[in-house]
């Protein structure tokens, strides 16, 4: 018995050790352009934005960050090799555009590397043709590692969650690969009707009813049993209507409210924050979210060459609140960050 | 939803063990197991007698559930589908088509918003006449703008100036794909959508020119009356209770 008691007092391994080995584990993202604060699995991030802010393109990086190896055949590719899943609830994933940008990363990948070495031109053309078999190989390995689902109502997105657990058990017994990212496109697609479907008054008293809060507490629900198993990072976009938060008729954006960067006094950002548009998701997603970010779409075109108009977008963190304001761009090989 | 007593004839797993004990936390169809806790339900179905035949029935359920949602596809899967089965069709216009890469894309939804006398009907029209020649298409007016002068017009400038008659025949058969429908209110226009939809389920049999284009001009004429608006388009509909 004292053997057994001295044995609790050794020591596994030092804090350092353990932060080595949880930092190894479960590394820090910093997605671009997610940059300012390191993302981890567990975390449940919400990009808000008005229709065409580039949200899905933002979720589409990331899964491409992810599916990439990080080292292949040589090649630094800084992703991260594990799968990602898209639930689109939306139903609006262009894959083609999706195989395009992956195709970009692994070709820029490639060309940096071999640019690296100094080679001459016709060098590199040939050692890109050759690289050709190379990259559609790796390009069939990432794309096998992108998992999508449709759903076209709730309770086809509820039978997904429901049945994750035992696909994503199948998945790492087949592939070996885990799953690293959840995507969801549009957590907010049958919002408005699951609201409007009426309850019925049912016969028995503790049947619950197919309310949009029993529905919204079970997808909670669902995920945060799915996360205690499969640790992952959860992303979700919501489309809101940006604007006075009160009015119902025509809604016009405040530019003069966000022109505050130089003023950064008058905005008081408080625990609980006045948001730039109206909340409509239930109280058990809000509390669920542990990181907000907005973006939109501002007027202003970047020129990149003659026939390229790029357009600038601006994003925000609304939790956890910084006081900032991040341009970027969109061009095929990601997000360009402009300042 | 179904009700899991009418589930046991097929599944005869859920007898009525397990139906009462569902029924004692409030689940009576495969829809309610949706929204309760499977975990729960499991944990309390360990403390009950039967248990074994309770975690049976539960796993029955989850096998019901997984026939419920869409398949799960992998990139290349995706990939492949969408360069075999969607199809892109030029609109005729070269702008547009440029705009778009090469036109409108199957399984996808084109908007085309804009004020009113900016060519969104012309538009409309030009790509019909252009599908039209391999393919069904179904136009939805609900304002009265189709004109089959006009396609013929457009249909007119692109054929070979050949022998009267078969300019004449070409003219007849790609007409005859085009089929236009007037709707003035959703409630004539979700009528026919389904039966466009019963058209569509037994369309797959048969062989043949196939529907591949809905066009609906507009549809906003459609919706505001429904959201209310002051707009003095469009009729409005007054609701009777």
């Amino acid at each position: 018995m004292g053997s057994h008691a001295k044995a609790w007092l050794v020591e596994d391994e030092s804090a350092r050790e353990m932060l080595d080995r949880v930092l190894t584990e479960r590394p820090f993202l910093l997605l671009p352009p997610l940059h300012r604060v390191p993302l981890r699995v567990g975390n449940v991030v919400e990009l808000a934005g008005p229709s065409s802010s580039s949200k899905t393109h933002i979720l589409i990086q990331a899964a491409i960050t992810c599916i990439l190896p990080k080292l292949w055949k040589g090649v630094s590719y800084g992703g991260l090799g594990h799968s990602a899943m898209f639930i689109d609830l939306d139903c609006r994933f262009d894959v083609l555009r999706f195989s395009e940008l992956l195709n970009h990363r692994i070709m820029e990948a490639a060309n940096g590397s071999s640019s690296k070495v100094g080679c001459h031109q016709k060098d590199s053309e040939a050692q890109f043709a050759r690289m050709k078999p190379y990259n559609e190989e790796l390009f069939a390995l990432c794309m096998k590692r992108f998992l999508y689902i449709r759903c076209y109502d709730s309770s086809e997105f509820l039978a997904t969650l429901k049945t994750l657990h035992y696909r994503l058990q199948k998945e790492r017994e087949v592939h070996g690969v885990n799953v690293h990212l959840l995507l969801i496109d549009s957590i907010g697609a049958f919002h408005w009707v699951d609201r409007g479907s009426s309850s019925f008054p049912l016969e028995y008293d503790n049947r619950k009813s197919w309310h949009l809060q029993n529905v919204s507490e079970a997808v909670v629900q669902e995920i945060r049993r799915l996360l205690l198993v499969h640790p992952m990072l959860v992303m979700a976009t919501k489309a809101v209507v940006l604007g006075n938060k009160y009015s119902t008729n025509e809604l016009t954006w405040n530019y003069r409210k966000w022109s505050a960067v130089d003023n950064p006094y008058s905005r008081n950002i408080t625990s609980d924050q006045q948001l730039p548009y109206r909340e409509y998701m239930p109280a058990a997603w809000q509390s669920f979210v542990t990181h907000r970010i907005l973006v939109r779409a501002t007027d202003d075109d970047l020129v990149n060459g003659e026939h390229q108009n790029n357009s600038i977008y601006l994003l925000e963190w609304l939790l956890p609140p910084l006081n900032s304001l991040d341009k970027f761009t969109v061009r095929d090989t990601g997000v360009f960050i402009l300042s | 939803m179904a009700r899991l007593a009418n589930l046991e004839t097929e599944y005869p797993v859920l007898d009525s063990t397990v139906r009462n004990f569902c029924a004692s936390h409030g689940i009576f169809s495969v829809e309610d197991f949706l929204i309760h806790d499977l975990y729960m339900l499991a944990a309390f179905a360990e403390q009950n007698n039967s248990s074994e035949r309770l975690k049976e029935g539960i796993a029955q359920v989850l096998s019901i559930i997984d026939d419920m949602h869409q398949p799960w596809l992998n990139g290349m899967e995706l990939l492949e589908d969408a360069k075999r089965n969607k199809h892109v069709f030029p609109t005729g216009i070269q702008g547009i088509d440029l705009l778009l890469g090469g036109g409108i894309r199957v399984g996808q939804l084109t908007e085309l918003v804009g004020p009113s006398s900016s060519g969104k009907t012309q538009v409309c029209l030009r790509t019909a006449s252009n599908v039209a020649r391999n393919h069904l298409v179904l136009y939805l007016d609900t304002g009265n703008s189709f004109s089959p002068q006009r396609i013929a017009y457009f249909l007119g400038k692109t054929i070979n100036p050949s022998s009267a008659q078969a300019k004449n025949q070409f003219l007849q058969k790609v007409m005859s794909n085009i089929s236009c429908h007037s709707v003035f209110d959703i409630f004539a226009m979700f009528d026919v959508l389904h039966q466009l939809e019963s058209y569509l389920r037994c369309q797959d049999g048969r062989g043949g020119c196939q529907m591949r284009l809905l066009i609906v001009d507009s549809i906003s004429s459609l919706i505001s009356p429904v959201l209310g608006s002051s707009s003095t388009q469009g009729l409005n509909i007054s609701y009777t209770a």
